[in-house]
């Protein structure tokens, strides 16, 4: 009889250090792009060292992670993360172009949801499974698990900038509104107060829409309809993840998509 | 024709003069004069410099000046097109490197590309081709060496765009408005992480983990390399690096030929070439690389028409030497009396300013 593979394979460590390392790399890049002072409750590369030094630190963890990655061996994998870091990339350019259209809206903020945050999770854990079985079965469990919980986590992060206050977070609160982006809460409220529109156009980019917007966020059910939006997909994470045979692991799993859902931070 | 003739008789085909192993360092005068002697190259017209590379061109098949624009045919690139044209009458880099990479075709020497191209079509073949025979070839070349040639420039512009980002608190009122320069650094950052992001997606459908392996070294050298260029002695304000000729020959190679040699050993590699060609492949591509930088150096000093004006980079190889020679203090001595005399002006932003005049693409 087999004997059940329990460990944890070293190539299946060095994903987990290399999805690390490449979501490392985006956030010392984005916080140059959006000029951020602060980053889980410090000061980012860029305030200490310059945009010149951070985005060469970026480069240079991409570089530290793809070497790593080929040194796995495996043309798979290496595939698949790659996949990533595209798109992490276009995930950003989403991020800079708008919709016009209040329906393409919430689809196109699911999409660059999907592929700023989910597509990492998702992928890697989508490698791990490559590495681990053989049974594409599983790797599609793997991946569904990895989607649902990471957008799940990324609609909490996006109602949080709403409902923290600025000691909790390791970023100000209302960053995004600041930066022009229309989150789940945002588009939800602007369903109950088309005035929002307007202002969601032009990225809450006069004097006082940031305000205005947030309190049009409070007001309405914006924060509510995007935490449940957030629990069906980890239900639907732990539907996946229930398809795998009983093990502490899978318990763990199961445990991690309900912290997202009530973490405060 | 061995394999060994044909690649020593590349350099020639491409302008330079003779092997370029022998154009190697050892600080002396003997190899000043030795590089020195490429100043007959280097004063040809630009017309026979574009006559070798056309011919270049047409031994590789096509002509490789827009190779890294080419997988560029997308949404985002029309997206940074529109952001970038945003930047006219600004003063960011990016404005300036996107201009060269685009209209000024004479500074768009896609070398790197080439190189790779023709070294691929040298090599030809190798003994293992029963494992590539599923590859398509096309004259002479597979197109997976095709690719890696593409994977090349496009690593090389991505850190182009990416050395043009500027730091914010450095910038004076003569630079313009700061949001000019904070949304130039936005579009340069992304448009460097597209490049680099198609560049990992074209290594990973190589389906070949050594190759990844060298290109993303390459890419950490590069980023190295890079650093150390923007690093100046800020702790001693001196406006010169008080290195001597053997690290100067460090830092360049991680600038300037890591990436070079590396792409030439993985278009070997890609052939199924062995550990001797491969080494070959990357000796050739380094000593290119490193002396191209080298002639780039000493332009400023060989020109026939040096105006008062002509900008010279503080770091350069023929200034490093001069410092290695006389020492640094009397090195110092001579810059103070230069500074004092009024005849030394040097540009505010500098490297990065001064660095832009002598950098071909």
């Amino acid at each position: 009889m087999r004997t059940l593979e329990r460990d944890v394979q070293a190539s299946q460590r060095s994903i987990a250090l290399i999805a690390e390392m490449i979501h490392t790399a985006s956030l010392v890049h984005d916080d140059v792009i959006d000029d951020a002072r602060s980053r889980r409750g410090k000061h980012t590369v860029n305030k200490i060292w310059g945009e010149k030094k951070a985005v060469l630190a970026g480069d240079l963890i991409l570089s530290a992670a793809s070497i790593a990655l080929a040194r796995i061996g495996n043309t798979t994998v290496i595939s698949i993360l790659t996949q990533v870091i595209e798109d992490l990339v276009r995930g950003e350019f989403l991020q800079l172009g708008s919709k016009e259209n209040e329906n393409e809206r919430f689809a196109h903020y699911l999409e660059k949801t999907f592929k700023k945050t989910a597509s990492l999770i998702a992928n890697s854990c989508k490698a791990v499974s490559v590495l681990g079985c053989p049974d594409p079965v599983v790797h599609e469990i793997a991946y569904q698990y990895g989607k649902n919980v990471g957008i799940a986590f990324q609609l909490i992060d996006d109602v949080l900038d709403f409902t923290s206050c600025s000691d909790q977070m390791g970023k100000p609160t209302s960053a995004d509104l600041k930066l022009g982006l229309a989150t789940g809460p945002v588009l939800f409220a602007c369903q109950q107060f088309p005035e929002m529109n307007a202002m969601i156009m032009r990225r809450f980019s006069l004097p006082g829409d940031v305000d205005r917007a947030r309190q049009y966020v409070l007001q309405s059910d914006g924060v509510q309809q995007t935490t449940y939006l957030a629990q069906r997909y980890c239900h639907e994470a732990v539907r996946e993840i229930s398809k795998l045979r009983p093990s502490p692991e899978r318990d763990a799993l199961i445990q991690l998509s309900e912290i997202v859902l009530t973490r405060d931070k | 024709m061995s394999l060994r003739q044909r690649l020593f008789r590349l350099p020639r085909y491409l302008g330079a003069s003779g092997s370029p192993r022998r154009l190697w360092w050892s600080p002396s005068l003997d190899t000043i004069s030795l590089v020195g002697s490429w100043r007959g190259q280097s004063s040809r017209s630009p017309a026979h410099w574009n006559q070798v590379v056309s011919e270049a061109e047409k031994i590789v098949g096509y002509p490789t000046s827009f190779m890294s624009l080419r997988c560029l045919l997308s949404d985002e690139l029309s997206n940074i097109a529109m952001q970038v044209r945003k930047l006219v009458g600004t003063q960011h880099p990016l404005l300036t490197t996107a201009r060269g990479l685009v209209y000024d075709s004479r500074h768009n020497l896609q070398l790197r590309g080439l190189v790779v191209l023709l070294i691929s079509k040298a090599a030809g073949p190798s003994s293992m081709k029963a494992s590539c025979q599923n590859y398509d070839m096309v004259s002479g070349i597979y197109s997976c060496q095709r690719s890696l040639a593409e994977i090349t420039e496009l690593i090389h512009t991505a850190l182009l765009v990416h050395r043009g980002i500027v730091n914010l608190n450095e910038l004076q009122s003569s630079d313009g408005p700061l949001k000019d320069m904070q949304f130039g650094n936005k579009i340069a950052i992304l448009s460097g992480d597209f490049l680099l992001a198609n560049a990992c997606n074209g290594l990973a459908l190589l389906q070949n983990t050594k190759v990844v392996e060298l290109l993303a070294s390459a890419l950490m050298d590069l980023v190295q390399g890079v650093y150390h260029e923007n690093s100046t002695s800020a702790k001693e304000n001196y406006i010169t690096d008080d290195i001597g000729i053997s690290t100067w020959k460090e830092q360049t190679f991680l600038s300037h030929g890591a990436l070079l040699a590396k792409s030439c050993q993985a278009a070997m590699e890609l052939a199924k070439h062995g550990a001797e060609v491969q080494d070959m492949a990357f000796q050739y591509g380094k000593h290119m690389a490193m002396s191209h930088k080298i002639n780039s150096d000493l332009q400023p000093f060989i020109k026939e028409k040096t105006s008062d004006s002509t900008t010279f980079h503080l770091n350069s190889a023929p200034v490093v030497l001069h410092q290695e020679f006389l020492g640094r203090d009397l090195w110092i001595k001579q810059i103070g009396e230069a500074q004092e005399k009024g005849r030394l002006d040097y540009a505010k932003d500098w490297p990065q300013g001064v660095f832009e005049v002598l950098e071909d693409s």
